[in-house]
């Protein structure tokens, strides 16, 4: 199922699909390791506010709107 | 006695305070980068009659100049032009953290990489082929263990050498790009002052990648029409 990475429940691990911005945030979260593929998971999460993600053994905190421009796969556990 | 000038990076997280603290003793000088409000650390250490000045950049992961820090630690690099960058890597993370490795080679910083918490990496089940990455990335590579202070007299050593030999390796692309980095460089190297202060190769890259610090730059020198007709 896929979802913005901002509605993915905490602790589960997801896969990036798509992010959907333009060149400057591809390359910016490119940077920080959300490229197309990656599994990442959702530390801590809220209905508003940045949420906490896991990313190639790194903790990044991200914003809710760049939260909602990153695709992710939620694969049934 | 001789002062070399030498400047820790690395991604955050990977043990850099540490490394600082041991080569520095501690004793360091903090203070803030002008106009900023992140912190600037500076120390010493004296090894085998060299005085090394260290500096403390800001813990990033890239050098895009996206964020005050990544600009920080951009603009010291390449207009301080430090005798020795120390690339302190997290050996149990190495894929995330090359991609800086790979920012600090494009730059021509004179590397010497740290492969830190390499306790870590073993325990995770990693061989890590140190001498064949520092051939690979044509610099040298020191393992670390920072928190029990293993491997710093070899970093020491390795930070004396190299700020002897001075820079060696270079990043290539293939062929195509490297036409398209020289012909931008002709054109850059028109303007002394600009590549008297930046490598000429680097802001060709940038170029290439629409850098808005770096085009900003090439704007204010005039040099962006002539560009135009290569770059279109």
């Amino acid at each position: 199922m896929r979802m913005p990475l901002g509605l993915a429940p905490e602790n589960r691990v997801v896969r990036v699909v798509e992010v959907r911005g333009g060149r400057g945030l591809i390359r910016r979260l490119s940077e920080l390791g959300f490229l197309k593929g990656e599994w990442v998971r959702v530390l801590k999460s809220g209905p508003s506010g940045p949420a906490l993600v896991e990313v190639k053994g790194s903790r990044i905190a991200l914003g809710r709107g760049v939260l909602m421009r990153i695709i992710v796969e939620c694969v049934p556990p | 006695m001789k002062e070399i000038e030498v400047a820790l990076i690395g991604n955050p997280n990977v043990g850099k305070s540490l490394i600082f603290n041991n080569l520095t003793g501690g004793r360091a000088h903090v203070g803030n980068w002008p106009g900023k409000t992140v912190e600037k650390k500076e120390g010493r250490c004296i090894h085998k009659g060299v005085t090394m000045r260290i500096i403390d950049l800001p813990g990033v992961y890239s050098l895009t100049a996206a964020s005050i820090d990544e600009l920080i630690a951009r603009s010291y690099i390449v207009e301080e032009r430090p005798d020795v960058v120390v690339d302190i890597v997290d050996a149990s993370n190495l894929e995330r953290n090359l991609y800086l490795t790979l920012q600090l080679l494009e730059l021509e910083a004179n590397l010497v990489i740290a492969l830190n918490k390499s306790d870590i990496a073993e325990g995770l089940g990693y061989e890590i082929d140190v001498k064949g990455l520092s051939e690979l990335l044509g610099v040298p590579v020191v393992p670390t263990i920072a928190t029990v202070k293993v491997g710093m007299e070899e970093l020491k050593d390795a930070i004396v050498e190299a700020s002897k030999r001075g820079v060696k390796a270079k990043v290539r692309y293939r062929e195509d790009i490297e036409e398209l980095i020289e012909r931008i460089g002709d054109i850059l190297k028109r303007d002394e002052n600009l590549t008297k202060k930046y490598p000429a190769r680097w802001l060709a890259i940038k170029i290439i990648e629409g850098d808005g610090e770096v085009m900003r730059l090439i704007e204010e020198r005039g040099l962006i029409e002539e560009l135009r007709e290569v770059i279109g």
